[in-house]
């Protein structure tokens, strides 16, 4: 199968593969126990308001005419109106979105550098203490129970220690003060940013470094390592030209894919730290039956998961011509 | 080295600095800012979309009613009416005048701002709102500042629901409400218009809402109220600025608080958090009473749960000061009734404390002996024949049929701790009679469904976390009209004797007429229990000790009294 015809075939899965999950959602979502309006009304309502509220809402309208204006809207790229907000899903995903991808692609690239250095020298390593310390750290770090790390970080830094924020993603005070240029405002975000940071990175560093010793360890057996130890190349060279590089590729792809997921966002890290992301909205939409909410952030993070596992796929066919499915 | 290592390297290094960098010249502390601290996002400024507590927060800093809430009777006073309503039982009609008043803007608040919100609220039958108008025949502006409201017929809720809501400026609204009407969907388009700067004539007006951080709201220079003497207190407000700051989890709220970083938690504070909150000189925690109601209910339109003794022994078994003191941790009071106590005027007194001071034993035997008297059975009573309190076989219904296992649906332990353990107490006080109850948690969206929108359940805990003080909700909770899918009364309770008394004290406008009505009502529902009130958990809040003024009353020091008189120490 020649690649064109490798992406036109996975390119039509993906698309059916959507519809299913389109569709499978939307029945999800409906058919799931919950009531959306016994969450908005109060003893002060009559029910009269309360089918007014349906009305207005649309749940008045049978779930197959409901579907069916749900896929009408979705092919004309209209996502709906959020039950809360009132405002169109997309708006309120747009204001959310970039505050997600900035802090998890962060910490995503960051503990991915971190665990490929890491990882490799500890590999180079094997059996001595270093590795064994090293290991077990990062075997520790990476099965921490997040909310728990992310309270006790807020505790010692910016309760205790001072010095940093407790929550949120900027200073309101410092943003409303006019003399705040740019590079100030750009500085306070990045100051938030540090404690969440550092909480995704200790739990996503012992993850890449975990994948990248083994990986690591399984290249250094290769016999191109021993011929370029014949030909006499320095150690440091080796590790890191020869052997460096080609175990990365599992925690490359790791990676990759890990972007993709980040879209949803950690909604602990985002409760916690009261980072304004998706992943809270998500929970949000979730817990409060907000349909359109919901489904539309849903929505994102498959076509993002999907597009994703397409362009792995088709790296790896390109990347080793052996590869065809 | 190596070229990734010496990035996150560098980069540490550098984010390292960066705090102290930031914490030492930008801090700025201003004394008269009073920084809020609040649970979640205001979802919307748009008042007829707003139905969470924190928009509901942050308009009621914005727009006003004409009458709110006396902090010391609780009984409605004049706010931005001048006089109380002057009612014309011929005409049956309210007349209102308004004190001189201005927009944010400068403009002036005129009683066609009154006509206009009415006629909107109407036109567009805005649900919250449109229940509470919809029997006002008309009204008119008789001058600039005087409103007279026509009735379909006598409402006694005019006064007390009607006349408390918010007034909407024609300026701001009427270009919004006439692009809304040219839409395919008039209302949806109403509710979904996007707000960014509303026009109220409060104490503060919206400076600017970062999404997801922050509101600031600065004082509002044509506030009505400023340096007036409203109910006997001097009105504000004394701070400039008011922030609101969002915090997702109450354990760093709190540590926000005691750091300094907010002034106020406008949140109900969990019991677990006050002896640490406690201890700290800066912080003063305040409790105060709650118009609320957490209790049990029963679906009477099933057998057996429509018989009314086997709701009395429930009642009886179900140790309630166990609830105050153990799972409640003294923060909370029994109930008795439907009216909470502390709603004195419309509270009935004279009611059944069902089991209130008897010992476990003493429960269980008086309800033992009502349920036989009343034709229960079982092969081995919960009493013997020498009056020891045992190990019960299943109850035997009247019928001579065992009773089936049912279910007490409650909140899950996230959502409601409290009424998780409520329901596995009252299963175990259950068993101890041979009735063979189980509780089990279930979502909370999932919960009403099944019993507010099925009525597909045997028993269930909920509860109201904030009730008005007007008692209508007896009518909305007990009336046979309102059983009915998405109604109140949730129970499937029917009697023509309340329904009678429920219509009638609508309409009754005398208030000591009303008041007789409404403790009869209750006598009717503590006799027939289809709710078996619980517990009202009392409102915890706390604040920093660097502002004095706060004015605590039923529901909080969380309201717009304290709002317009809170000022820094000096």
């Amino acid at each position: 199968m020649t690649l064109r015809r490798l992406i036109l075939r996975r390119s039509l899965e993906i698309l059916v593969i959507f519809f299913l999950i389109l569709s499978g959602l939307f029945f999800l979502f409906h058919l799931a126990p919950g009531d959306p309006v016994s969450r908005m009304v109060d003893p002060s309502m009559s029910p009269e308001d309360a089918e007014l509220l349906v009305s207005q809402l649309g749940l008045d309208q049978p779930l197959w005419l409901r579907y069916l204006y749900y896929l009408k809207n979705f092919c004309t790229g209209d996502f709906g109106i959020s039950f809360h907000y009132g405002r169109p899903v997309v708006e309120v995903i747009g204001e959310r979105l970039p505050n997600t991808i900035l802090l998890f692609t962060t910490s995503i690239i960051l503990s991915a550098l971190a665990g490929i250095s890491w990882g490799k020298l500890v590999a180079w390593y094997k059996g001595k203490r270093v590795d064994t310390v090293v290991t077990i750290t990062s075997l520790v770090c990476h099965t921490l129970f997040l909310p728990w790390i992310a309270l006790l970080f807020i505790w010692v830094f910016a309760y205790k220690i001072g010095g940093f924020p407790l929550n949120g993603m900027i200073s309101p005070e410092l943003w409303s003060d006019p003399a705040s240029g740019w590079f100030v405002k750009a500085l306070d975000i990045l100051h938030h940013m540090l404690l969440p940071l550092l909480t995704l990175s200790i739990i996503h560093v012992g993850e890449y470094l975990l994948i990248m010793r083994s990986s690591m360890l399984e290249t250094l057996s290769e016999d191109y390592i021993l011929t370029a130890r014949a030909k006499g190349l320095s150690e440091k060279r080796i590790r890191n030209r020869h052997a460096g590089p080609n175990a990365s590729l599992p925690v490359v792809t790791n990676v990759g894919l890990s972007l993709a997921f980040s879209i949803n966002g950690g909604a602990l890290t985002e409760t916690v730290f009261t980072w304004p992301g998706i992943g809270r909205e998500l929970i949000f939409a979730v817990s409060n039956n907000d349909y359109p909410l919901a489904l539309a952030s849903f929505l994102f993070i498959s076509i993002v998961v999907l597009v994703a596992n397409l362009v792995v796929d088709v790296l790896y066919a390109y990347l080793d011509p052996r590869i065809r499915y | 080295m190596n070229q990734p290592a010496r990035l996150v390297q560098g980069f540490v290094f550098f984010v390292l600095l960066l705090p102290l960098f930031l914490s030492t010249g930008w801090a700025k502390e201003n004394e008269t800012t009073l920084k809020i601290g609040i649970s979640e996002e205001p979802r919307t400024l748009n008042i007829w979309l707003a139905s969470d507590a924190n928009s509901r927060k942050a308009l009621s800093l914005i727009y006003q009613p004409l009458y709110t809430r006396n902090p010391d009777t609780m009984r409605i006073t004049p706010w931005l009416a001048e006089s109380m309503p002057v009612y014309d039982p011929r005409e049956i009609s309210y007349t209102v005048r308004l004190r001189p008043a201005k927009w944010a803007d400068g403009s002036e608040v005129t009683a066609d701002d009154v006509v206009f919100t009415v006629n909107l609220i109407q036109e567009f039958e805005v649900p919250r709102y449109y229940s509470k108008w919809d029997f006002v025949r008309k009204v008119e502006a008789v001058d600039k500042r005087t409103v007279k409201f026509y009735l379909k017929e006598p409402k006694a809720i005019f006064t007390t629901r009607t006349l408390v809501n918010y007034i909407v400026s024609r300026k701001e609204w009427e270009p919004l409400a006439e692009k809304a009407k040219t839409k395919e969907k008039p209302l949806t388009a109403l509710v979904n218009t996007k707000v960014e700067s509303p026009l109220g004539c409060g104490p503060f007006a919206l400076e600017d809402w970062k999404e997801g951080t922050s509101l600031h709201f600065t004082r509002n220079e044509h506030f009505f109220g400023q340096n007036q003497t409203l109910a006997q207190r001097k009105l504000g407000p004394h701070v400039d600025k008011i922030l609101f700051k969002i915090y997702g989890t109450a354990d760093v709220a709190i540590l926000a608080l005691k750091k300094g970083n907010i002034d106020f938690l406008w949140w109900g504070i969990q019991p677990g958090y006050i002896p640490d909150l406690k201890k700290d000189e800066d912080v003063r925690v305040f409790l105060s009473e709650k118009s609320a109601l957490y209790f049990m209910g029963y679906n009477v339109r099933k057998k057996p749960f429509s018989d009314r003794y086997l709701r009395q022994a429930t009642a009886i078994v179900t140790d309630k000061d166990f609830f105050v003191k153990r799972v409640l941790q003294g923060y909370a009071s029994r109930m008795d009734s439907i009216v909470p106590a502390e709603n004195t005027f419309w509270h009935a007194d004279d009611l059944p404390h069902y089991g209130q001071g008897l010992s476990r034993d003493e429960r269980i035997k008086k309800a033992t002996a009502l349920l036989a008297e009343n034709g229960y059975s079982w092969k081995t009573p919960p009493v013997d024949e020498d009056g020891n309190v045992g190990s019960p076989s299943d109850i035997i219904l009247p019928s001579g049929q065992p009773m089936q296992k049912f279910v007490i649906l409650t909140p899950p332990a996230d959502y409601d701790p409290n009424r998780a353990t409520c329901g596995l107490m009252i299963q175990e006080w259950l068993n101890d009679l041979g009735i063979p109850a189980i509780a089990r948690p279930m979502s909370f969206g999932a919960l009403l469904q099944k019993v507010k929108g099925e009525h597909d359940f045997d028993a269930f805990i909920l509860g109201y976390g904030r009730l008005s003080l007007d008692p209508d909700y007896l009518r909305s909770f007990f009336h046979s009209r309102n059983d009915k899918s998405r109604g109140w009364n949730m129970s499937g309770y029917h009697n023509p004797e309340f329904d009678r008394l429920a219509t009638k004290s609508v309409s009754a406008m005398d208030p000591d007429k009303r008041q007789e009505l409404i403790h009869r009502m209750q006598e009717i529902v503590m006799r027939d229990l289809p709710y078996i009130p619980l517990y009202k958990p009392q409102e915890i809040e706390a604040a920093n000790m660097k502002f004095s003024g706060w004015e605590q009353m039923v529901g909080g020091i969380g309201n717009l009294w304290s709002i317009c008189q809170v000022k820094p120490n000096e």
